[in-house]
């Protein structure tokens, strides 16, 4: 019989995710690439395991719903049973998304804890100012010493490029210099909001070399889609020659501003 | 000993209009619950096709990289007059609409409790509206600080312009009229119930309504309290939210407190309907009546204590808390599913057009639930808020809710509200162009968020590689947009249709609407059947099946 092929297939269909049994490990990252920032070492698990979670719910669920669409068609003008109630349905229902729920929450409270986990200044070898102005970014690198050339400034038809030491964590302090912004790096899993009057702050490491896009994804004014920067993951000893050569250009600008 | 007064036969008042001169007299001075609801549904179904042409154009903006015809401050004038349309012109009038033509039928009332606060409501929303409107023809222009106008960018030194403050204002008038509207059916329902309709027998709109409503007085006082303190920052130089304050996080906070539960204010009535379908066209009962009224109530009582969940990314709020309440959310969600699969199983279902509509409704909103359980979790949130991730969900929340409803609802009570049939062929084409249009266009969004497409963005790079999504998407929109076309021609049509003649056209209806004629009379009923059960009409059309189940 035909409908029986059809119920077979949903049947295995629904059951594929349980039966395949696979590691984090051996799937990809969902969109995400592993090990790019430790936001990722945290972030990616719970990815992945929130739309293994999804998607058997999802599976499961559509099943649910196209199996009487097919299988429970009017055939003739009798009534069906009239089930009104069934609480043995109602309660397994009402207990099994509640585990769900709470399994999710655990991983949640643990995963994020340790991203917003944010050391003392005395701790913290990088410290960078993160300001945002409209429309595009001011990075403040504080280790550079407290004077005006550590500052880079972009524009909107200048995206500026925020320089990142590889494998060493960073704490950054992210305020705004006028309007809310987001201060976003997609391919880090990470965001927080630039708000004017707080301050807010932020400790990971950039673990991969490379250059990564970087938005302002909270809406600023007229030019909010050109507001963007660049990441730049450079070894530590090129971070320091940055470092420097930021030192050297501030020097540069002080004894202009001398003799003018 | 008791006597009974003779119950007066009521004949159906058959004075319709004659020209159009008095239809339009009528409609714009009755005080009918039935017209008054017309009014809004017609209203709102406008502003959402308004709301769509704007969404139009900011498709076609994305389809390529480059700015091709709006500039960034027009770009950013459209959306925030799509959100704020389609938010609270259309969908929350919306619901005003099909509770005012069907609450007060379906718990046997002659009107709502207050006829002309009710017309008044209407007023409010439709001067307040177009007010919010009007910005657009003035010399700066319209609103353009999103709908959610988040401080100190909506302040008057970062947005000036007459058209923030005809925003503000306009809202705030359009929310009195919400405001009123949910006194209106909270009193309509807790008074003027029929003899027999107790709580535990109205169908499950009506309690719907009734939460919707109770959410209502709970979040628009707040939202009308702020706009109006930030027209005041706007216009009288006061400093509520001036950073400076703490204002950036003040205005987040009662901004959400509103947002969170107006999201619900949208997907209950639209919930309700979608109960209300389901066990005619499975020739059921609804599955599980008590456990999913007591769902309602929990999801309602959760939605006011999971606002901040919109601002985890604010740095500012206490994560745990919000992101466990969100979770929990999902629990009576997932039983409602259980009650509307349940109401299917084992039925004799047939797909009328307003069974397709809700079953579009089913899935499209399970895939909105699951990607909402994802956004719950805090660090996944930090992973794609505010991306193209999270308008992907809520479009799919609230368009799987409202619009799939929304035609629903459209093609279940048509023959109730016009005495007309619409036309199934054109129904069902109409579903899958929506649909297919739909999907095409809001699927892909989820894979742009993830790549790093934030919202509200008029321009990307050709090196972003956004540029096939987008045009994927915009080519959605259009197929989306198309599926109006078989609409408009069935309405049309169906002017011309044989007039129903019986009280219930489907057959197997269960609430009292289904228990009066095609269209009710002025004051809806020439008698009441006895009200024994939640299917009051399906007991008086098969006694025999009332008795089986021994009510």
């Amino acid at each position: 019989m035909r409908s029986r092929h059809i119920k077979a297939t949903l049947v295995m269909l629904a059951t594929t995710p349980f039966l395949s049994g696979c590691s984090t490990d051996q799937i990809s990252g969902l969109g995400f690439e592993k090990g790019v920032s430790s936001v990722n070492d945290h972030s990616l698990s719970l990815w992945q395991g929130a739309w293994i979670a999804a998607g058997v719910v999802g599976v499961i669920t559509l099943i649910l719903i196209l199996w009487p669409v097919m299988f429970h068609r009017k055939k003739n003008e009798e009534f069906p049973k009239q089930t009104a109630h069934n609480n043995f349905v109602e309660v397994t229902f009402t207990v099994i998304p509640f585990i769900i729920v709470a399994v999710l929450f655990y991983f949640t409270a643990v995963k994020e804890s340790a991203i917003t986990k944010v050391s003392a200044d005395s701790q913290v070898s990088h410290q960078i100012e993160v300001v945002g102005i409209q429309w595009s970014w001011q990075f403040v690198y504080k280790d550079a010493g407290d004077f005006p050339a550590a500052t880079v400034t972009g524009t909107p038809a200048q995206a500026p490029t925020l320089y990142l030491p590889q494998g060493e964590r960073v704490k950054f302090t992210i305020n705004s210099n006028d309007v809310v912004h987001g201060f976003w790096i997609p391919a880090f899993m990470i965001q927080i909001q630039n708000l004017p009057g707080v301050e807010n702050h932020l400790e990971f490491s950039a673990n991969k070399l490379g250059t990564y896009p970087g938005r302002c994804n909270i809406l600023c004014g007229r030019n909010h889609s050109q507001m963007l920067f660049n990441v730049k993951v450079v070894t530590p000893a090129e971070y320091q020659n940055y470092l420097d050569s930021l030192k050297a250009l501030n020097q540069l600008e002080l004894d202009k501003a001398a003799t003018a | 000993m008791t006597t009974y007064a003779q119950r007066p036969t009521i004949t159906a008042s058959t004075s319709a209009p004659t020209s159009k001169g008095k239809l339009f007299v009528k409609f714009i001075t009755s005080t009918d619950h039935k017209t008054i609801g017309y009014l809004y549904l017609i209203t709102s179904f406008v502003w959402f096709l308004i709301g769509g042409l704007l969404a139009l154009a900011l498709r076609a903006e994305l389809a390529r990289p480059g700015l091709q015809f709006l500039s960034n401050e027009q770009y950013n004038q459209i959306f925030t007059m799509h959100g704020t349309i389609m938010l609270l012109m259309f969908a929350t009038p919306l619901f005003v609409g099909f509770a005012n033509v069907i609450m007060p039928l379906q718990i046997g009332a002659a009107d709502v409790a207050f006829p002309r606060l009710n017309m008044l409501s209407y007023w409010l929303y439709l001067f307040g509206g177009t007010m919010t409107f009007v910005g657009f023809l003035t010399p700066g222009g319209a609103a353009s600080f999103g709908w959610t106008a988040y401080a100190p960018l909506s302040s008057a030194q970062y947005s000036p312009g007459i058209g923030g403050d005809l925003w503000l204002v306009g809202l705030a008038i359009s929310g009195i009229g919400t405001i009123l509207g949910g006194v209106n059916f909270i009193t309509t329902i807790f008074t003027m119930r029929a003899p027999g309709m107790t709580m535990f027998r109205m169908s499950i709109f009506s309690w719907n309504v009734l939460l919707t409503s109770i959410l209502v007085l709970l979040a628009f006082p707040p939202l009308a309290a702020a706009f109006l303190g930030l027209e005041a920052d706007r216009a009288f130089g006061s400093h509520i939210f001036d950073p400076a304050n703490g204002g950036a996080m003040l205005w987040q906070h009662l901004f959400w407190f509103f947002g969170h539960p107006e999201v619900y204010i949208l997907a209950l009535p639209f919930f309700g309907i979608a109960t209300e379908i389901l066990p005619v066209f499975s020739r059921k009962p609804i599955f599980g009546y008590k456990g999913l009224i007591a769902a309602t109530i929990a999801i309602s009582a959760l939605s006011v204590s999971v606002w901040a969940h919109h601002m985890f990314a604010s740095g500012q709020v206490l994560l745990p808390f919000f992101s466990f309440m969100t979770f929990l959310i999902g629990v009576p969600t997932g039983v409602k599913f259980v009650n509307w699969i349940g109401t299917m199983w084992r039925g004799s279902i047939s797909f009328d057009t307003p069974m397709l509509f809700v079953l579009g409704f089913l899935i499209t909103f399970l895939f909105g639930g699951l990607t909402g359980i994802i956004l719950a979790s805090p660090p996944l949130d930090f992973a794609v808020s505010a991306s193209y991730f999270v308008v992907a969900h809520f479009h799919y929340v609230l368009f799987g809710t409202v619009v799939f409803a929304m035609f629903a609802g459209f093609y279940f009570w048509w023959p109730k509200m016009t005495g007309h049939m619409l036309n199934e062929r054109l129904g069902k084409i109409h579903f899958w162009t929506l649909f297919f249009g739909f999907h095409t266009t809001f699927l892909i969004q989820h894979w742009l968020g993830i790549k790093g497409f934030p919202r509200r963005y008029a321009d990307y790079l050709a090196s972003d590689g956004f540029t096939g999504m987008n045009m994927i998407s915009t080519v959605g929109s259009g197929l989306l947009a198309l599926s109006m076309i078989p609409f408009f021609i069935n309405i049309w049509q169906s002017r011309n249709t044989p007039k129903v003649t019986v009280d219930d056209p489907w057959g197997y209806g269960n609430s009292l609407e289904w228990a009066t004629s095609c269209p009710p009379p002025r004051h809806n009923f020439t008698s009441m059947p006895r009200i024994r059960s939640e299917r009051p009409a399906f007991d008086l059309h098969y006694p025999h099946m009332a008795e089986k189940s021994g009510h």
